[in-house]
Formats: C-alpha cells, structure tokens, sequence
C-alpha cells in the first residue's frame, strides 16, 4: 500500500506539490497524469525516497521513507525513466547484485533471475557486459531488478520509453499478473491510451495539485456531465485530459 | 501465480553482508574494466604504466640528489621539509577527495540508484569512500613515494622503514580523506545552493595560504640563494608547519625514527617510538572512519534530497555584451561560424569542470611565475627557465586540449541531428572548434610566457622567440585536438572523460607532447649556445650552433612545426567529419 498524507514539496518559492493526499490500496494499479511540470516526477522522487516532502509524510507498506527509507525499499521495486546500469557488470551479474542487496536467499535468487531472464527475454546477452546494450535492453533488464525481490509495490516511471511492441506486451501482461496477485503499482505516464487500457485508477496532476482522482469511467462521467458536451459520454479520454489540465492549468490546444 | 511480497523473499541484510556485497562488486568492475583495458586499450595501458614508471623514476632521482645534498649540509631542515611537504599534501587531499566524493556520492547515476536501494548510508558512503580513497592514494603514493624511498636510501635506513612505508603513507591519507568527506556530506546538507562557492572560497584560501607560505620562505630570505645561510633562513620560516596536533607531523615523525640507523641494541627505542606514531596514525583513522558512518547515517540521504531540490541556476535571458559583440562583429557571411564559438563559449562558462581547472592550473602557473625573481639566475640560466617555463605552459595546455577539446566533435557528432540540419557547412563546425580552442588559449598562454620571461629579466628578443613559439604551440595543440577529435570520433559515448581517454584522446596527448618537446628543442638548443658563446663560456666548436642564423632557423623550424600540427590534423579531420554518417 502506497499513501501520501498532506504531502507537500516545495523548491524555494516554487509549489512543486500541494497537499497530495492520496492511498493506492493493495492490488492497484495506479496511473498519475499530467502535463510536462505539473509535478508527477517530484511525486516520484518522493515516494522512492530520493527527495523528502518539505511537509507531510510518504509511506510503503507502513514504512515512511524518511524515517525508515531501508525499511521501505525493501517492499519497493523502481523502475526510473533513464534506467541506470553498471556499464562493466553483465545482466546476469547486476541482478545478483540487486538480488543480495535485498538479501534473497541463495537458491530462491537464483531461480527469480534464472525466471526473470526468460521472461525478459535476456538470455541472449544476459553473460554481456551492460555497456553494450540498447536503451530497451537496458530497460527490460531495469524490470527484471525491479521484480526479482518480489516487491509488494512497484513503481514506474514512463515505463514504456525505449520498449519495442513485444516488449510492451511483455510489461503490460506482466503488471496484470502482478496486480491480480496483489501488487500495487505506481505508474507515471504521458501514454494516456496506457493509462486507459491498464490503469485501475487515474490521478491527474496541475500545478502540483491532483485535479483529478478516479477511474477512468468516472473521468469519461465528468465529461460527459459538462454543459458543452453532447452527453454520450464518448469522448476520447484525451480530448477530457486536455479539458482538464486546461481548466486548472494552461491552454488546451483544442 | 502467489500472492506478491512475500516475507521470505527479501531481509534486511547487516552490514557485514553490505560490506562484501559492495566489496565483491567492486572486484568485478575493476576486473571487467581491466579486462577491456587489456583487449582495447593496450596502447594507453601501456603507456599511463610507462609515463608512470618514468615519472617515479624522474622524481626519486630528484629527491636523491636533493636529499644528498641536504643531508650532507643541512640534515636537520628534513623533518622540516618532511612537516611542510605532507601539511600541503593533507590540505590537497582533504578538497580532492571531498570533490571526489561530492561527485562518487550525490551525482552520478550510480549514487541515485543506491538511493533507491535497501542499503545503509553508511555503507554507501564506506563504498564510494574507498573508491575516493584508492585515487587520492593513488597519487600520494606516486608523489610520495620516490621522495621516502630515496630518503631511506640516503639514510641508509634499516629494512623496516621500508616495510612501514605503506602503513604509514595509507594511514595517512584515510585522515584528510575521511575529513574531506565529512565535509563534503555537511556542506551538502546545510548548504546545497552555496556548496560551489563554499568550496571555491575553501579552496582559495587554501591555495592563498600554500602561496603565502611559500612566498614568505623564499621573499624573505636575503642570503645569497643555495648558500647554507639561504637554506637555514628558508627553512626556519618552514616551522609554522611543525604543529605536534597535525597527523603531517605524527607521519614525518615516525617515518624518521623509522629511518635512524642505529645498532641493534639501539634499534628497538627508535622502531617502537615509530610504531607509537603509526598507530596513534591508524586509531585517528579508524576513529574519524567512524565519525563519517555516523556522519552518514544522519545526513547522506538528508543531502542527496536537498541537491534534488535544488532550483537549477537561473540563466540571463539575453546574451551577454560580449557574447553580442562577437556574434555581430564581422561579415554576415562569417556568422554561423561565430555562433558555433559563442555557443561553445557559453558552454565554456557553465562548466564549473573546466573553467575551474582552466583558473587553477594556470593561477598556480601564474604564482610560480611570479615568484621566479625571487631565485636570481644567470643570464643563460634564466632564458633555458624561460623555455621550461614555455615548456609547462604548452604541457598544461595540452592536457586542456586533450581533455576538453579533443571530445567536442565526438560530442557534437551525438547532437548532429541540431547541427546536421542547419544551413551550416560541416567545415564551419570544425573550423569554429579549432578558432574556440586557438584563441581560447592563446590570451592566457601568451601572457603567462610573457610575465614569465619580464620576471626572469629577458631581453625583448629572447621575449619576442618564447611568445612566437607559444603561438605556434597553440595553433600546434589545438589543430592536433579538433583535427585528431574529428578524424577518430567516438559517437557512442556521452562522456567528454572518457573520450579523452580512450586510444583516440591518449593519440592526442601523445603526438601534442612530442609536439612540443621539438618546438622548445628546436628554439632552445640554438639560443642556448648562442648566449653561451656570447658570454664566452662555450667551446669554439659550438660557434655554428649558436650563431644568430641558427637562431633564426630554430625559430623557423618551431613555427613551421605549428604550421604543420595545425594544417595537418585539420586537414585530416575536415576529410573525416564530411565523411562522418552519425
């Protein structure tokens, strides 16, 4: 479980977060939304403790990540935009290190990065060193560290960039096996057709603020309850991202 | 599938099992890196093992002929030297690795993954410390070594002041090193928007310090220079150095009971009060070790979110008047191509890397200069200065041209999809590197060569051949870079370091050290005779050497090696980058 009460993220004079206060259940999959500085990678930063809330406190799975940030990354898996390889480490290598730091068993490791490399699909540059690989081999790998703990929540930063189809397809089937059994995923995204097809929530942020909480069906209600709208409730879920972050925030290029 | 997060999978693991994670992955990236080193990089292996062998063998040869001659007169000015030596060396190593560990600890992508791991701060800064550690020691024992080793030679010290050589210097080098580090979290923590300037200001007054230090050994001194009276009021001056709380004086100390030779009924007073410093060395270590995990543990994390909050620096809208001034200056047709420098010049200016490198190396150079009266040559002596001096000068600008210079076309070259697509011809882009490089360095070199040769009382002549040649040099240097840059460009790399150091960049530094060992050999060698002739003190047979002909071909032969490393290299580049298909 992910929850964020009163959080708010300040730099200098500038509200990067204000009062976030929201609760990702169990078995969630999440999906934040919102245009280029509206304060989703702060978000971010927070909730994998690479920045403190100015106020307000961040928990995973009980754990606030300020006052107990081991505790919480044992129960947290990472996956950032620009994923970050030893260059002079092998895949097969770098999930062993990732697998001690979390301190997994020897055998249980083993059998997790021998499963997560056939499930990425790395097998066949799984003995290479990382410096040679492509950005979406870079990033299947990232996944694969991210899941070999078996973490009880996840959290994705534009999880798709650098992917080929295949590999989408992999990660998409994946985040639904994972959240049936009862994962929670936090997920920030620009991939509004992602957001719709796997989110099971959506959040949109403006300005630092959550404009919007709820499922995608509730979006497409709030739409269609608009006085200019026709009322069949069939806008693309873009044309309403658009509405929305231009009400509360800059133009829409309608 | 199970249900996720499952409390057998996962554990908090101690600190101990931290420890050898961390130390096991650093076995397996020194081994990987060795291994390329040795399939891709013989060439550079071989030569850093070569350059390094030759610049220890350099200085031990120094420092024994030094230490002959002191311990034959003045042998109680060596702990002296010793305390002010390693006081130096401690405050140089306590900014180097709190730099190091700024950058091992905060910046890299590496540090903001162990962040989002389960991992113990202190572990964290334990692992990046001994990184920090390995290339502060590095040096010191490079530096230092030769120096103790020919001291114990000279003295002929007994075997264990060589077996103690270690201990004593890596003992050492943990004080200033863990203390950088403490400062270097702190700073973070509490002052993350004034951490550059904080430093910069730690360093000048450091450096301030160092030069005043130095400057009132040798300005106050009014003996005859190298008399014994020279050297006992030299050295006086050195006691402000001698402090008994300084881990410098707990080192000199002990390795000089360590070196006194006695017989061996004597031995054990001398080996035992040196090992009572080594281990009054070791407990300070160990206990400041203990204070930075602490340290750590409190404010590690605290400062790595304060430098991801950070605000980035708010840049000036419009350009500014000199940056104006050359992008309108000239023809229309010349435009773009001063564009490409300004743009380059901005780059220039936001990069505290260079530009703080730039200041410090060639500040130093500049107080050296300055104080080179101090030593009142004679005439012949002070123009070969001259030359070492102009000698210095192009080696320092080397490493700058290799370093910054040599990566910018390999980098433009990941950017081409902005420059490819501008109504710009590609010989503009190599043409505006090698004018940015040029004259970039040409103001500051010539008047460092220029100060030398007027505090070394030259005549205008001697002035005008040094400043000739280091315009030559210049040209040489920057032609060399731009051109070799463009002709072995690294496309896939995003790291300016790197590129630097890899076959093409070692090529580089290669070819401009060669470069510029012929131009002062060339100019040298015929002015070196003519003034020796000039003031009878060189045989006859040398008249064809130094007549004022040979001069002249001297200075012909070093400008038209310029001429060449220039018009070369960019020839080459220019072919290789129309060519180039990012």
């Amino acid at each position: 479980m992910i929850e964020f009460s009163g959080v708010c993220r300040t730099y200098g004079t500038k509200v990067a977060v204000s009062d976030l206060d929201l609760t990702i259940p169990r078995g969630e999959l999440f999906a934040l939304l919102g245009p280029n500085g509206a304060g989703k990678t702060t978000t971010i930063k927070m909730l994998v403790g690479l920045l403190r809330p100015s106020r307000g406190h961040v928990r995973v799975a009980g754990h606030d990540l300020v006052l107990d940030p081991r505790g919480a990354h044992l129960h947290l898996g990472y996956v950032p935009d620009e994923p970050c390889l030893y260059d002079k480490l092998t895949g097969r290598e770098f999930l062993w290190f990732i697998a001690d730091m979390f301190g997994m068993p020897r055998d249980l490791a083993g059998g997790r990065i021998a499963a997560e490399i056939e499930h990425f699909e790395l097998g066949e540059f799984a003995d290479d060193l990382a410096e040679s690989y492509s950005l979406g081999m870079r990033q299947r790998l990232v996944f694969a560290s991210s899941l070999l703990h078996d973490p009880e929540t996840l959290v994705l930063d534009e999880p798709m960039v650098g992917l080929d189809p295949r590999s989408v397809r992999i990660v998409k089937d994946l985040l639904r096996a994972r959240t049936s059994a009862g994962m929670t995923v936090f997920m920030s995204t620009h991939t509004l057709a992602m957001a719709e097809e796997m989110a099971d929530r959506v959040g949109i942020m403006v300005r630092g603020r959550l404009v919007f909480l709820g499922t995608v069906a509730e979006l497409r209600e709030r739409g269609a309850a608009r006085p200019d709208s026709a009322g069949t409730g069939r806008e693309s879920l873009e044309q309403l991202y658009l509405d929305l972050t231009s009400t509360a925030g800059g133009e829409s290029p309608r | 599938m199970t249900t996720v997060g499952r409390r057998d999978s996962c554990r908090p693991i101690t600190a101990d099992e931290e420890s050898r994670l961390f130390l096991r992955l650093r076995l397996q990236l020194a081994r990987a890196t060795l291994r390329s080193m040795l399939e891709e990089a013989r060439l550079r292996l071989s030569l850093v093992i070569l350059l390094s062998a030759l610049f220890w063998g350099s200085l031990y040869g120094l420092f024994h002929e030094a230490f002959a001659f002191v311990d034959s007169l003045h042998a109680e000015v060596v702990p002296l030297l010793f305390n002010a030596f390693f006081s130096s060396l401690m405050l140089m190593l306590v900014f180097s690795t709190g730099i190091l560990l700024y950058s091992g600890l905060y910046t890299t992508p590496e540090a903001k993954l162990l962040l989002t791991l389960p991992a113990a701060s202190a572990t964290i800064f334990s692992h990046k410390f001994q990184e920090a550690f390995w290339f502060s020691s590095w040096g010191f024992v490079l530096l230092g070594s030769p120096m103790l080793v020919a001291y114990g030679v000279i003295r002929h010290a007994p075997p264990h002041y060589f077996a103690l050589l270690l201990p004593f210097m890596v003992s050492f080098v943990a004080i200033p090193a863990t203390l950088g580090g403490i400062l270097c979290m702190v700073l973070v923590a509490f002052m993350p928007r004034l951490r550059v300037h904080a430093l910069s200001i730690a360093v000048g007054c450091a450096l301030v310090a160092i030069g005043g230090l130095a400057w009132s050994v040798v300005s106050s001194v009014r003996a005859e220079t190298m008399s014994a009276e020279w050297f006992e009021q030299a050295f006086s001056r050195l006691g402000i150095t001698e402090q008994r709380l300084l881990p410098s004086w707990w080192l000199s100390s002990g390795l000089i009971e360590a070196a006194t030779r006695t017989n061996d009924e004597h031995l054990w007073p001398h080996l035992g009060e040196s090992l009572r410093f080594l281990a009054v060395l070791i407990a300070n270590a160990l206990m400041l070790q203990l204070a930075a995990g602490w340290v750590a543990s409190r404010l590690h994390r605290l400062g790595a979110s304060q430098l991801v909050g950070e605000l980035p620096a708010r840049r000036q809208r419009r350009m500014s008047w000199f940056d104006e001034l050359l992008s309108q200056a000239g023809t229309t047709r010349g435009r773009p191509l001063r564009l490409l420098i300004v743009k380059d010049l901005r780059i220039f200016r936001r990069d505290i890397a260079q530009w703080s490198q730039f200041l410090i190396f060639f500040g130093l150079l500049g107080l050296y200069f300055w104080n080179v009266r101090v030593f009142d040559y004679q005439h012949s002596y002070a123009a070969m200065i001259g030359f070492l001096n102009l000698a210095v000068v192009g080696l320092i600008l080397s490493t700058f041209t290799t370093r910054f210079v040599f990566p910018m076309i390999s980098l433009e070259g990941r950017r081409f999809w902005i420059l490819g697509l501008l109504p710009v011809h590609r010989d503009q882009i190599v043409w505006s590197k090698f004018l940015f490089s040029f004259l970039g360095g040409l103001g500051p070199c010539c008047l460092l060569v220029g100060l030398s040769d007027v505090m070394l009382g030259l005549d205008p002549w001697l002035i005008a051949i040094h400043e000739a040649c280091c315009v030559s040099l210049c040209a040489g240097l920057s032609g060399i870079a731009v051109g070799l840059g463009a002709t072995m460009p690294d496309l896939r790399e995003s790291s300016p370091s790197k590129i630097a150091s890899g076959f093409g960049g070692t090529v580089s530094l290669v070819i401009s050290s060669l470069f510029i060992i012929a131009v002062v050999l060339v100019t040298a060698v015929p002015t070196h005779a003519f003034l020796a002739i000039e003031s009878g003190s060189a045989l006859s047979s040398l008249a064809w050497a130094g007549s004022p002909r040979a001069v002249a071909g001297g200075l012909g032969i070093a400008l038209g090696l310029g001429l060449a490393a220039t018009a070369l290299p960019l020839a080459l580049g220019l072919q290789a980058f129309r060519r180039l298909e990012p």
